[in-house]
């Protein structure tokens, strides 16, 4: 497991990763776009607009996975001096802001035949447009310091205040009455949905990790690289 | 005791350096009641709708003229080198955040304190009110202090973009906003509401020294 914090050993797995990463990625998503507009059953009240969870959940989730990973190796970096964490870090940040706006976008483009309106304040939807602008911090934090040692680490400081937001995320459906409906698949009891809408979200969810996987691969193995030509 | 003198006198320059640059703090106070004009221009001098959304103005007012002086928490004595100084006279970094962040509160906040009757009378809120503005006020402002003591440390070797630091401020200040304008609103919760308040003041108050202390001393290492 020694390639998850060593640049040259991530560097040997990555190459044999990405390949198939990608390519599967690229299957995955065209099977679970055939199930999602096709093979799976409208919903008997949302109709056809029940297809946008197919983007919604997994991007969700993604945005959510990114910044638990990126607050793993920030106290990686911080507390045990492992400077990859911070490659991780800096790597990382865009795609998470990618996947929170698709996942806003989607959300508000569901929103407005369902609930009338594009845009309510709702918790759950105030918490992730704030995890979407602490992500937008961290990239213009990326741009805007010009000592490295004193960006990367003030950087890793910065995402570990944030990670307060991430809890209440998860759990802003349930300590609050909101509009956004509660958790149905990653909860304690049996999920609540459909094995027939089941199947194309859990591919869909396969197809968009491995997307996130293939690009994180790619901006990890850049900054790799720009790290030893800066230090050389 | 010699640690007490030594905040003592930490204090009185403190007192002499705002006394000096007292023009400072008054300019953010302008800046406070000229916003509450603009806002009152904007919105039409109808009594009711500014009554029922005063409480919101003086909040995002407050917030906004004590982000304003957030460049010279610490900026000034890190380039002066009284940072350094003061650790070397033994003073840990996150001990200097703690001091710093209550001379802050003290000499920053606290004039916006008193400036909120006066707001209050312009912007026709209920005297009733007044005591619950106060107390949300008088912890959210030290919340705000905390928060302003972590943005402005991290930002102390950012020469280009230091608007980012009163963007730091205000996304981590939305549950303080949210929870202190709702005290105002449910006068029977206000018990569990400021419960809620204080809470998150004992959370940024325990984060403030580790992170705030950690930027400094990475700013000074790395200066």
């Amino acid at each position: 497991m020694m390639f998850l914090v060593n640049p040259s050993k991530f560097n040997k797995v990555a190459d044999y990763v990405f390949l198939p990463a990608l390519i599967s990625s690229i299957i995955l998503f065209s099977i679970g776009l055939i199930f999602a507009f096709y093979l799976s059953p409208d919903d008997y009240q949302q109709g056809s607009t029940v297809r946008i969870m197919y983007v919604h959940v997994p991007s969700a989730w993604i945005a959510l996975l990114t910044y638990a990973i990126m607050t793993l190796y920030s106290i990686a970096g911080l507390a045990f001096r492992i400077p990859f964490g911070f490659i991780i870090n800096t790597a990382v940040a865009p795609i998470g802001a990618v996947f929170t706006l698709i996942c806003i976008i989607s959300g508000s483009l569901w929103g407005k035949p369902m609930w009338g309106t594009w845009w309510v304040w709702d918790a759950r939807l105030t918490s992730v447009a704030i995890l979407f602008i602490i992500y937008l911090i961290i990239v213009f934090m990326n741009l805007s310091f010009e000592n490295r040692v004193v960006r990367e680490k003030v950087i890793a400081i910065f995402v570990l205040v944030g990670s307060i937001n991430l809890p209440i995320v998860k759990f802003s459906v349930d300590w609050w009455n909101t509009l956004h409906q509660p958790a149905t698949i990653s909860k304690l009891s049996k999920p609540s949905i459909d094995p027939s809408m089941m199947i194309p979200l859990i591919i869909m969810t396969f197809a968009f990790v491995m997307v996130g996987l293939a690009i994180a691969i790619l901006r990890i193995k850049t900054e790799i690289i720009s790290r030893k030509s800066y230090l050389s | 005791m010699i640690i007490l003198n030594k905040i003592i006198s930490f204090y009185y320059r403190e007192y002499k350096l705002n006394l000096s640059g007292f023009q400072d703090i008054l300019t953010n106070i302008i800046f406070f009641f000229v916003s509450i004009f603009i806002f009152i221009f904007s919105i039409g001098p109808d009594k009711e709708t500014i009554s029922s959304i005063g409480i919101g103005i003086v909040w995002t007012l407050l917030l906004l003229s004590s982000t304003l002086s957030l460049r010279k928490f610490y900026q000034d004595d890190f380039e002066n080198g009284n940072l350094l100084i003061m650790h070397l006279n033994g003073f840990s970094f996150g001990f200097i955040a703690i001091l710093k962040t209550f001379s802050h509160f003290i000499f920053v906040q606290l004039p916006f304190l008193l400036s909120i009757p006066i707001a209050c009378i312009l912007l026709n809120i209920a005297n009733d009110e007044l005591i619950y503005l106060f107390s949300s006020f008088a912890i959210g402002s030290f919340i705000l202090s905390c928060l302003g003591s972590i943005s402005s440390s991290m930002n102390l070797m950012n020469q280009r973009n230091f608007l980012l630091g009163s963007v730091i401020v205000m996304i981590f200040s939305v549950p303080i906003i949210i929870f202190s304008v709702g005290i105002v609103n449910f006068e029977e919760n206000f018990k569990s509401l400021i419960s809620i308040l204080f809470g998150i003041l004992l959370i940024v108050f325990a984060i403030n020294p580790w992170a705030s202390g950690l930027c400094l001393k990475l700013s000074l290492e790395n200066n």
